[in-house]
C-alpha cells in the first residue's frame, strides 16, 4: 500500500458560509428558498386577515392604521379585534409546527406528534378539571399546562421504556387520550349549557377574542425555545439513524432525546394554553416541510413558518367563511389535517416505511 | 382440515375442556349476581332478598316499582356488555393482536356521526336513538378505516390504529361543526356522548336485542375461523379458510355489535378491549371459548362499571362510560407494557 | 504489547439478565480483532461495551489508560468509532449525506462544514469505492453497495479504532469478501480494528488476533493458528469438524465432518499437516 497522501484540496459539496478558518455554516439553498417564499405567504395572508371582510381595514388605510390612536375606529378593530388574534395565531402555529417537528425526529415516526400522545386532550382534561370542576385554584392556562403534563407523564410510565420505542408511544397516547376524553366528556355533561358550549369551543381550539397578554404568553415562550430547538437540529439528525449509531458518533442520544421532549411540550403546552389544543398542525406541518424542503433532518424553521401559515389559513377561513356561527379554529385544521394525514397515511404506507 | 380442539396451550384435552365448560357455567353464575347487583344498588339500594323477592312475586309495592325501573338498564347493560366484548373478540382475532378494539377504530365516533346528522337536518332536535340511523356512519368509518389502514401491502394494528385516529379526528370535527352551530343539538348530544345506561327508553333493549342476536351468531359462526387466521393469512388459507370472506363478516359483525350498543347507550370504550384480554387469560387462545366466555363477562364488566358508577357518588351517578374509560385505559396501557419483542 | 482500547474486571448485563461477567481484554494496537463465538455468547454485548454503548455495571472500559465513561462522548468518537449491526437508514439520506455526518465529532457550533470535513468525506468515498454513489439514496442502494456507504461514514470519522458489529450478516458471499478486504486494507494502512463475525473460516482468514468468547468468557486469544483447534470448535461450538490449511491463503480452515465420517461408517481423518 502506497504510504498516506495529502488530500487533494477538495470542491465545496454543497454552499457553505465561512468566516474565515472558525465559522462554516453549510446552507441548503433550497431550504432557504422554500422558507422565503413561505414568509412571504404568511405576510399575505397576515395582510388579507386584516383587511378582509366587513370590519376590514382597506389596504390603503393599513399603514397609517397601524401607527394610529387605539380609539379610532380603525385603530379599534386593528389593535382589539384581529391585531392580537393574527400575532398569537402566527407565534402558536409556529410553536405547533416546531413542537411536533421535535417529537416526530425523536420518535422517528412521521406520526408521533402531540396531538396523538395526547397533550391537546391532556390540556384540554386539564381546562375542565380546572375550569369547570375546581375552578378558581389556578388560572385556566396552568391548568391547561398541568393536564397535559400528566398526560405527558402517563405516557411515559405507560410505555414501560419511555419514549424510545415508537409505537409503544403511539398506542399508550392513544390510551391516554381515550382516558383524557372520558373525563372532559363527563365535564361537558355535568357543567350548564353555557359553560359547557364554552369549554366544547375551547376543545377544538379557537383564537377568538385573544389578547396582547395571550400573545405576549405564546411569543415569549417562543422566543426561549425556538433557538433551543435549532441547536439540537443536527444531534437530531443523528439520532434518526438509530440510537447506537448516534451514540458511537457522540451525540448523547438519551440527553438529546429528553431535552427534545422538553422543548416540544413547551411550546406545545404554551400554544394550547393560549389557543387551546388546536388539532392537527402539529402533524401535518413537519410534514409538509420536509416534503417541501426535500432535505432529512427535523426542518425546524420551516415547520415554524408553515405552522403559522396553516394556523392563520385556518383562521382566515374561519373568521370569514359564511357558516353563520363562527366555528373554532380547531374544526378546521381537524377537518383539512385530518385529510390530509389520511393521504400521507396511504402513501406511508404504500411505501412500506411503516 | 378441521379447526383447532379447544385444547389450548396445556395440552390435556379433555381435563382442559371440562375445566372450561365449568368456568362458564360459574361465569353464567356471576353474571346473574351482578345483575341482581345492579337491581339493588342506586340511589335508594334495596337489599338482595327483597329483590329477588321482588323478581319472582312483583308487586306494587316500593321496593318492587324501584326494582321494576331497574329492570330497563340492567337488560341493556347486559346486551351492550355482551355486544361489545364480543366485537372485541372479532376485532382482535382479524386483526392479530391483542390490543384490538372496535372504539379505537372510529366505529363509535361513525355513529355518533350519523346520529347527529339526523338529528341536526331531519329531525326535530333531539338525538333520535335509533340502531338503523347509527349503522351508516358506522359502517363507513370502518370502511375508511380499513380502507387507509390496508394500504400498500400488510396491514398491522399499528397502521389500523393510526388511521382509526385520523378517521376519529375528522368525524369529530364533523360532529363538532354540527353541534356548536346548533345548541339544541349540542345540548343532547353532550348528554348522549358520554355513555350511560340510565334514563334510557326501555323499549330500547327490545330494538337493540335483534340487532345483537345477529351479531353474536355471525360472531359465533366465524369462531372457528378466527383460529386459523390468527396463524396468519397464507396458513389460513392452507386451511382452506377464505380469509376475505371471514375479514368482511367480522367486519359486519363487530360493526353490527357495536352500532346497535353505541345507538343505545352512547359510545363506552375499552369494554371490547379488556374483557377478551382478561378471558383469554383462562381459555387460552381459541376463539370459540373467547366468543362464549365474553359473551357472559362483558355485561359483568358493564354492570360492574355501572354500579360503581351508581354507588360511588351516591345518590348522584357517574356515567359508565367514564368508569369504563379509567378502568380499560390503564388495562391498555399493561398490555402496552408487558408487549415483548415487537418495538 | 501496548493496547489503547482494553476492558478489566467487566460485568455486563441487560436488566437481570448477565451476559458477561468478570471479562478483561487487551485490543493490541494496529491489530486486526476478530471477536467469534456461538449466538447469545456476548460478542456483540462486548463490543458495544468497548464502545461505551452500554454501560457496564462492574469493571471498566479504558480508552488511552483513562476510563472511557469519564471522558466526553465526542472526544471519544475522535479516537474510536464503531458501526453497529443494524443502524438505521432514514428515507431522503443520499451517501454524501451519510458520510458527512461522521465528521460529528470534530465539528464545532459555529464550525460545521470545514475544508478538512470536505476532505475526509473526499476521502472516506474514494476507500470505499462510493463515490460514484455519492448523489444516491442510501436507501436505494443494494445491500452490499448500502454497507460500504455505511463504512465510508465511520471512515470519515478518522479515528485510529475501528469497531465494527457483524459487518457481514445480509450480505451476499461476493459483498461479504468486498468488506472484509476493505477492512484489511484499512488494517494495513495503519488503523486498529475491532469485528466481530460468526463465520470462523473468514475470521481465521483476516485476523492477526482471534478472540474465541462462550457464555460471556474468553475461552481462547491469540493468533488464529494456535486457536483454532478441531477441539476448540467442538468444544465451544459444538460442531465435529477437522481444520485444515485454507489451500488459497494457508490460514486455519474449518471443515464439518461428514455424518458418514461421524457414524462411523467411514475411516476418521488423518492429522491435519
Amino acid at each position: 500500500m502506497p504510504a498516506a497522501r495529502r488530500p487533494p484540496r477538495v470542491a465545496a459539496s454543497r454552499p457553505v458560509l465561512r468566516v474565515g478558518r472558525f465559522v462554516s455554516l453549510p446552507v441548503s439553498s433550497r431550504g432557504v428558498a422554500v422558507a422565503a417564499i413561505a414568509l412571504l405567504v404568511l405576510l399575505a395572508v397576515s395582510v388579507a386577515t386584516l383587511t378582509a371582510g366587513r370590519l376590514g381595514l382597506p389596504l390603503a388605510g393599513l399603514l397609517p392604521a397601524l401607527v394610529s390612536d387605539p380609539g379610532s375606529a380603525e385603530g379599534f378593530v386593528l389593535s382589539r379585534l384581529r391585531a392580537p388574534r393574527l400575532v398569537v395565531g402566527i407565534a402558536a402555529g409556529a410553536a405547533l409546527g416546531v413542537s411536533g417537528a421535535l417529537f416526530q425526529t425523536v420518535t422517528r415516526n412521521p406520526l408521533g406528534s402531540p396531538d396523538v400522545i395526547g397533550i391537546g386532550i391532556g390540556a384540554g382534561a386539564g381546562a375542565a378539571a380546572f375550569g369547570l370542576l375546581w375552578p378558581g385554584i389556578v388560572p385556566l392556562p396552568v391548568g391547561a399546562l398541568i393536564g397535559a403534563g400528566v398526560a405527558i407523564g402517563l405516557v411515559w410510565i405507560g410505555t414501560g421504556r419511555g419514549f424510545s420505542s415508537p409505537s409503544r408511544v403511539i398506542l399508550t397516547g392513544i390510551g391516554v387520550s381515550a382516558m383524557g376524553a372520558a373525563f372532559v366528556q363527563y365535564g361537558i355533561a355535568r357543567a350548564g349549557r353555557e359553560e359547557a358550549t364554552v369549554l366544547a369551543a375551547y376543545l377544538s381550539g379557537s383564537l377568538a377574542s385573544r389578547s396582547w397578554q395571550d400573545a405576549a404568553i405564546i411569543w415569549s415562550s417562543l422566543v426561549l425555545l425556538l433557538p433551543l430547538a435549532l441547536l439540537l437540529g443536527t444531534r437530531l439528525r443523528l439520532i434518526e439513524m438509530g440510537d447506537e449509531t448516534a451514540d458511537a458518533l457522540g451525540a448523547r442520544s438519551n440527553t438529546t432525546r429528553v431535552l427534545s421532549i422538553v422543548i416540544a411540550v413547551g411550546l406545545s403546552a404554551a400554544a394550547v394554553s393560549v389557543a387551546g389544543p388546536v388539532a392537527f398542525v402539529a402533524l401535518a406541518a413537519p410534514q409538509v416541510a420536509k416534503r417541501l424542503a426535500r432535505a432529512p433532518g427535523a426542518a425546524i424553521v420551516l415547520s415554524a413558518v408553515v405552522g403559522a401559515v396553516m394556523l392563520c389559513v385556518a383562521d382566515l377561513l374561519v373568521q370569514q367563511a359564511p357558516f353563520g356561527v363562527q366555528l373554532p379554529v380547531g374544526v378546521i385544521t381537524a377537518a383539512v389535517g385530518g385529510v390530509y394525514l389520511g393521504y400521507l397515511l396511504i402513501s406511508e404506507f404504500k411505501k412500506g416505511t411503516m | 382440515m378441521a379447526a383447532a380442539r379447544p385444547g389450548g396451550s396445556s395440552g390435556r384435552g379433555p381435563a382442559r375442556t371440562s375445566r372450561l365448560w365449568a368456568g362458564l357455567l360459574v361465569a353464567a353464575g356471576v353474571l346473574v349476581v351482578v345483575a341482581l347487583l345492579s337491581l339493588s344498588v342506586g340511589s335508594k339500594a334495596i337489599p338482595l332478598p327483597e329483590v329477588w323477592s321482588s323478581l319472582v312475586n312483583p308487586g306494587t309495592g316500593y321496593s318492587d316499582v324501584v326494582v321494576a325501573s331497574r329492570i330497563p338498564r340492567t337488560i341493556l347493560g347486559v346486551l351492550v356488555g355482551a355486544a361489545l366484548a364480543v366485537s372485541g373478540v372479532i376485532m382482535q382475532g382479524l386483526t392479530r393482536n391483542p390490543l384490538g378494539d372496535p372504539g379505537l377504530l372510529g366505529v363509535n365516533v361513525g355513529a355518533a356521526a350519523s346520529i347527529v346528522t339526523a338529528a341536526a337536518f331531519f329531525g326535530a332536535g333531539s338525538l333520535a336513538t335509533s340502531v338503523w340511523v347509527a349503522l351508516p356512519g358506522a359502517f363507513l368509518a370502518v370502511v375508511v378505516v380499513f380502507l387507509i389502514g390496508s394500504a400498500g401491502r400488510g396491514s398491522n394494528l399499528v397502521r389500523l390504529v393510526l388511521a382509526g385516529a385520523v378517521v376519529t379526528a375528522v368525524i369529530a370535527a364533523y360532529i363538532q361543526a354540527v353541534t356548536l352551530s346548533l345548541p339544541d343539538v349540542f345540548d343532547s348530544y353532550r348528554y348522549w356522548v358520554v355513555g350511560s345506561l340510565a334514563g334510557r327508553d326501555p323499549a330500547l333493549a327490545l330494538q337493540i336485542a335483534p340487532f345483537i342476536v345477529v351479531g353474536l351468531l355471525l360472531a359465533v359462526w366465524i369462531a372457528p375461523a378466527l383460529n386459523a387466521v390468527a396463524l396468519g393469512d397464507e396458513t389460513a388459507t392452507a386451511l382452506g379458510v377464505n380469509t376475505v370472506t371471514v375479514r368482511l363478516i367480522g367486519a359486519v359483525a363487530t360493526t353490527v355489535l357495536c352500532a346497535a350498543a353505541t345507538a343505545a347507550v352512547g359510545p363506552i370504550g375499552f369494554v371490547g378491549l379488556a374483557v377478551p384480554h382478561i378471558v383469554r387469560g383462562f381459555t387460552g387462545p381459541d376463539h370459540r371459548w373467547l366468543v362464549a366466555y365474553s359473551a357472559l363477562l362483558g355485561p359483568v364488566l358493564l354492570l360492574v362499571a355501572d354500579v360503581v358508577g351508581r354507588a360511588i357518588v351516591s345518590p348522584q351517578e357517574l356515567m359508565v362510560g367514564v368508569v369504563t374509560a379509567f378502568i380499560g385505559a390503564p388495562v391498555l396501557l399493561v398490555v402496552v407494557r408487558r408487549m415483548r419483542g415487537a418495538a | 504489547m501496548a493496547s489503547i482500547l482494553a476492558a478489566h474486571g467487566l460485568r455486563l448485563a441487560y436488566g437481570d439478565r448477565v451476559v458477561v461477567d468478570d471479562l478483561s481484554i487487551r485490543i493490541p494496537d494496529g491489530g486486526f480483532t476478530v471477536i467469534v463465538g456461538p449466538n447469545a455468547c456476548g460478542k456483540s454485548t462486548l463490543l458495544k461495551a468497548l464502545a461505551r454503548t452500554i454501560k457496564p455495571a462492574a469493571g471498566e472500559v479504558l480508552l488511552g489508560g483513562v476510563s472511557i465513561h469519564s471522558s466526553r462522548s465526542k472526544a471519544v468518537a475522535r479516537r474510536l468509532a464503531m458501526l453497529p449491526q443494524s443502524p438505521i437508514t432514514p428515507d431522503t439520506v443520499t451517501v454524501r449525506d451519510l458520510v458527512g455526518r461522521g465528521r460529528f465529532p470534530h465539528q464545532g457550533m459555529l464550525n460545521q462544514w470545514s475544508r478538512s470535513d470536505e476532505a475526509a468525506v473526499a476521502e472516506a468515498l474514494i476507500a470505499t469505492s462510493t463515490d460514484g454513489l455519492a448523489d444516491r439514496l442510501v436507501a436505494e442502494l443494494s445491500g452490499g453497495q448500502r454497507q460500504r456507504a455505511w463504512i465510508a461514514m465511520v471512515l470519515a470519522q478518522q479515528t485510529e479504532l475501528l469497531l465494527l458489529d457483524e459487518p457481514t450478516t445480509f450480505l451476499d458471499i461476493a459483498h461479504q469478501y468486498d468488506v472484509l478486504e476493505l477492512c484489511a486494507r484499512l488494517h494495513e494502512a495503519g488503523r486498529t480494528l475491532v469485528v466481530v463475525l460468526h463465520d470462523l473460516t473468514q475470521a481465521a482468514r483476516y485476523a492477526s488476533n482471534l478472540v474465541v468468547m462462550h457464555d460471556g468468557r474468553i475461552v481462547a486469544e491469540g493468533p488464529p493458528r494456535e486457536v483454532l483447534t478441531a477441539e476448540l470448535v467442538a468444544g465451544v461450538f459444538g460442531l465435529p469438524c477437522r481444520v485444515i490449511d485454507d489451500p488459497e491463503t494457508g490460514t486455519p480452515l474449518v471443515v464439518p465432518l461428514s455424518r458418514a465420517r461421524l457414524s462411523g461408517r467411514a475411516p476418521a481423518p488423518r492429522a491435519a499437516s
